[in-house]
């Protein structure tokens, strides 16, 4: 854009219209420049102004001439077709074409900011040893691992040093507003980098922070947010008087209705209303809804926290000290209590209160409950519930990022190396405490939880039954990508590298990936092969893409581990019986679920239904209302779903037996 | 192993496993609507037929049982 010096007429025109300058010459004017658009405004230090030509629409069906009016303005940039006005003081920024600011108290950079990079939250262990610098890049998995790597000081020291390369190169006296964001009847906006597209509306006061925003993900703060050391991604929602302290918050965010939160870390596709989340690593698919919700020093992924859901992290001794880890899929009912420290294994249901420290990592799918006192834990039971299924579902739907690049690396698997190791993992717990356990006992102790004694053999059944399941899906996928008519070209390809099952994988808040590959990227940033914090993102996104082909060399190792066999004696016979296995344990554990299911349709669920009504109103009612079992959209697809898998194993076999 | 002996062994699980007297149940009685069983419990009540009668039930055949009249009909199947 070329600038030109104005023409005295010019000057003397916009002095007519009421403008001042300390000094004309430093207001330099695209060539184009019509002095009818600047009224009433006050310049000062060095500015460029565009070409203000067009009209602009403010709000739907609102179009207004762009041109500045009513304002004070310093030292900016001001590009094509903006439109200012009624803005008290605007200072030090970069204002990018079609951009609307109107009725703004401050607007302003007041000297050097990195506009919340770099800035370090006190997250997941309040008394702190775990601080992560938040920055307009950051994924769920690098601040995992910078959180949560601590035992290795040399790993966090060059990660952080490569972080801050990135951010101090963010510093700077002058500030950016993206092309097309509009910025209207805010009050104090001081320190903010805010990108294209956004809309700030009605915002109380936003500090020192960022707004990564795009024409394809948007994002909009709005009535009396008041928000001070952040970073938020694109396409991220904050509304609705949210008090916000030292956070980030990722692609796809929705936090409103009076939340506040405190260094915290809310990632992609996260929901936070009514509640209060501090020091909390909110993973992705993080959602609290309900008021008098607290998320403390824990760290969640793909967690629903019922109303009421409180921990606690001090124990009046030293401090805030104690922290929680729910691991992805986990729900907490309503007025749940957890005391810190505790770690639940995935996709878990706690109920009631917890006084108990206990570790379940190794029982995924379970149901933890409070009986008398006892925090009781159910293994697998979560396997045979209706929620679980309907949740693994819906994740993939509801997944809203809509920016070029997803940052945060999610897999969503519900069966995955991840879980099925940790459930081969319990199965062998189970077996060990069942076999020592007197049939006089009623329950047996485990890192902090009680098991049923009765349960201990039957729940090993019930991860029997996902292992099949798991090992048939996969055994699938991997069989119809194979284009062989030979058995022994079959098997080669099937088990050309396998791994075995004592290879532990890990969830790094999304992404599910074995250790052994995360430590080598960690020993790449030690020793300076990876330089740089996009290379170290570059390694975690191949590692992320690559996840089929370490599944399967996992799961190859777990089918000769269950058939106890070599890759060379494996027969058709194995294979078939596999495929056979998952069919009926696909088929018991989708009818289990639907008996899950019917409760929903039962007599107990239908109280409070036809409230003023016969028997006969209370069941049209309930039928109107809830619908019916024979006709749910869940429990069809679940039937389907059976019918499909029956057809796929009895081609897959035919498959098997036709090779040669 | 007639019903009667099966239905006295199922009530004592009953009894057992949702804490309540052996009075309390009667044959008609529905685990979850009369005798207040919650999921757990249901699975729980499987898992202590099977020690009971050292049997291995289907898992979701077995879930069918609602009442004691079922479980002993079920059992005594199994038993034979």
């Amino acid at each position: 854009m070329g600038f030109r010096q104005l023409k005295p007429g010019e000057i003397t025109e916009l002095e007519n219209n009421l403008c001042m300058s300390d000094n004309w010459a430093n207001v330099s004017v695209n060539e184009n420049f019509n002095p009818s658009k600047i009224k009433n405004t006050r310049f000062s230090g060095m500015i460029t102004i565009g070409n203000l030509s067009k009209d602009i629409e403010i709000l739907e069906g609102i179009v207004k001439p762009s041109g500045i009016s009513n304002s004070y303005i310093q030292n900016c940039s001001i590009g094509n077709n903006v439109y200012i006005n009624e803005v008290k003081n605007l200072a030090n920024y970069n204002i990018k074409n079609d951009v609307i600011i109107e009725n703004v108290g401050l607007l302003a950079v007041t000297g050097e900011t990195s506009f919340g990079n770099g800035v370090e939250i006190e997250i997941l262990n309040e008394g702190g040893g775990r601080e992560l610098p938040i920055y307009d890049k950051l994924s769920s998995q690098i601040a995992y691992m910078l959180v949560n790597y601590r035992h290795d000081s040399i790993f966090i020291g060059e990660l952080k040093k490569l972080i801050k390369e990135y951010t101090d190169n963010k510093k700077s006296n002058i500030g950016t507003i993206g092309q097309k964001t509009k910025i209207l009847n805010c009050i104090v906006l001081k320190n903010l980098n805010i990108g294209e597209y956004a809309e700030l509306d009605s915002v109380a006061r936003l500090e020192n922070g960022t707004i990564v925003s795009s024409e394809e993900a948007p994002s909009s703060f709005g009535i009396n947010v008041d928000a001070e050391n952040f970073i938020a991604l694109e396409g991220c929602k904050v509304n609705g008087g949210v008090v916000i302290d030292n956070c980030f918050i990722g692609q796809a965010v929705k936090i409103g209705k009076q939340y506040s939160a405190e260094n915290s870390a809310l990632f992609a596709n996260s929901e936070f209303f009514h509640g209060e989340a501090c020091s909390i690593f909110a993973g992705p698919y993080t959602v609290t809804h309900h008021k008098s919700s607290l998320l403390i020093a824990g760290m969640f992924s793909f967690y629903n926290a019922g109303s009421g859901t409180n921990q606690s992290n001090h124990m009046y001794k030293l401090g805030p000290l104690h922290q929680g880890i729910l691991e992805r899929g986990s729900k907490t009912g309503s007025f749940s209590y957890m005391l810190w420290p505790c770690r639940t294994g995935a996709f878990t249901a706690v109920l009631g209160k917890h006084y108990n420290h206990f570790d379940t990592t190794s029982f995924p799918f379970s149901y933890i409950d409070e009986v008398g006192g006892k925090s009781v834990l159910t293994p697998a039971m979560n396997l045979l519930t209706v929620g679980t299924t309907r949740d693994s579902g819906k994740w993939p739907n509801r997944d809203k990022r809509k920016a070029k690049i997803k940052r945060d690396l999610i897999n969503f698997e519900l069966y995955s190396p991840y879980t099925i190791g940790k459930m081969l993992e319990g199965s062998n717990i189970l077996t060990e405490l069942y076999e020592g356990a007197s049939k006089k006992l009623e329950y047996v102790k485990h890192r902090g939880v009680y098991i049923k004694r009765l349960m201990l053999k039957m729940c090993k059944k019930y991860y029997k039954l996902g292992l099949d399941v798991y090992i048939g899906q996969e055994l699938s996928k991997k069989i119809k990508s194979l284009e062989t008519s030979s058995f022994s070209d079959f098997k080669k390809q099937l088990f050309a590298e396998t791994v075995s099952t004592s290879e532990k994988w890990c969830d790094v808040s999304g992404m599910i990936t074995p250790v052994n590959e995360i430590n080598k990227i960690i020993e790449m940033v030690k020793s300076g092969e990876l330089s740089c914090i996009n290379c170290f993102e570059d390694k975690l996104r191949d590692l992320f893409n690559s996840y089929e082909e370490y599944a399967w060399k996992w799961t190859a190792g777990l089918i000769l581990q269950t058939l106890e066999k070599t890759s060379q004696n494996i027969e058709k016979d194995d294979l078939i019986k596999l495929l056979e296995n998952w069919d009926k344990s696909n088929s018991k554990l989708n009818n289990m679920i639907l008996k899950d299911a019917e409760k929903e349709f039962d007599e107990n669920s239908r109280m409070g239904f036809g409230i003023d009504g016969t028997p006969q109103e209370k069941e049209e009612d309930f039928k109107n209302v809830r619908g019916e079992y024979s006709n749910d959209k869940f429990v069809l697809g679940l039937e389907k779903e059976k019918e499909k898998v029956s057809i796929k194993v009895k081609e897959l076999v035919k498959i098997i037996m036709m090779s040669l | 192993m007639c019903s009667s002996d099966v239905q006295s062994r199922v009530m004592k699980v009953m009894a057992n496993v949702l804490k309540i007297d052996e009075a309390e149940i009667s044959p008609d009685a529905n685990f979850i609507f009369d005798l207040g069983a919650d999921s757990a419990q249901s699975l729980e009540l499987i898992a202590g037929f099977e020690e009971e009668f050292d049997i291995e039930m289907d898992e979701d055949k077995a879930l069918e049982i609602q009442t004691v009249a079922d479980a002993v009909v079920f059992i005594t199947e199994y038993v034979k």
